[in-house]
């Protein structure tokens, strides 16, 4: 059952992966990438991370600590893209 | 397990694949940070799989420090933007 769970959770998280990814190819605006990119790999690498979680709970502060790290740093990320990215139009000095 | 690790890979091809026909900055910075995570993630997979702590810690570094290494490169290109307009 719990291997079952496991997996269920690692495929989710793929197959949210691949539909991330699979924006990235059009040619949209990079907000929009951007925004489903980040969505779709945190959300996605979190559901594996869980998935592992289930599969192996020996090893828990580690992947703990990987859940954290990823949704603090992976949004963080998206949000210094977004900013960087869009600045160019308008010079505010921070 | 080997095939998760399959598919991870094929997942990983869509940005370096958008990394190299994209030749506008900002487009190539989404590749590359798309591209850091899931690599860390991979590396995670496979310290499970194996087994070994050391390789999982050697993940969760990577995913926090790439993170923060490609932040600090977006605040770079940014100057370097309003620098040259």
């Amino acid at each position: 059952m719990l291997n079952v769970l496991s997996y269920t959770c690692i495929g989710l998280g793929i197959i949210f992966w691949f539909w991330g990814t699979s924006h990235l190819l059009g040619n949209r605006s990079i907000l929009f990438k951007l925004h489903s990119l980040s969505v779709s790999d945190t959300l996605g690498s979190m559901s594996i991370i869980i998935g592992l979680l289930i599969k192996i709970p020996s090893e828990w502060p580690l992947l703990i600590l990987a859940i954290i790290s990823l949704a603090i740093w992976n949004t963080v990320l998206g949000y210094v893209l977004a900013y960087c990215s869009s600045s160019g139009d308008n010079y505010e000095r921070e | 397990m080997n095939l998760v690790i399959m598919a991870m890979i094929l997942a990983l091809l869509i940005p370096i694949y958008e990394a190299w026909k994209n030749d506008e900055v900002w487009q190539r910075m989404l590749a590359f940070a798309s591209i850091a995570t899931k690599t860390a993630i991979m590396a995670l997979v496979i310290s499970v799989l194996r087994d070994d702590w050391m390789i999982g810690i050697v993940a969760v570094i990577i995913l926090s420090v790439g993170n923060a290494a490609l932040m600090l490169l977006a605040h770079v290109i940014k100057r370097i933007n309003d620098v040259s307009n």
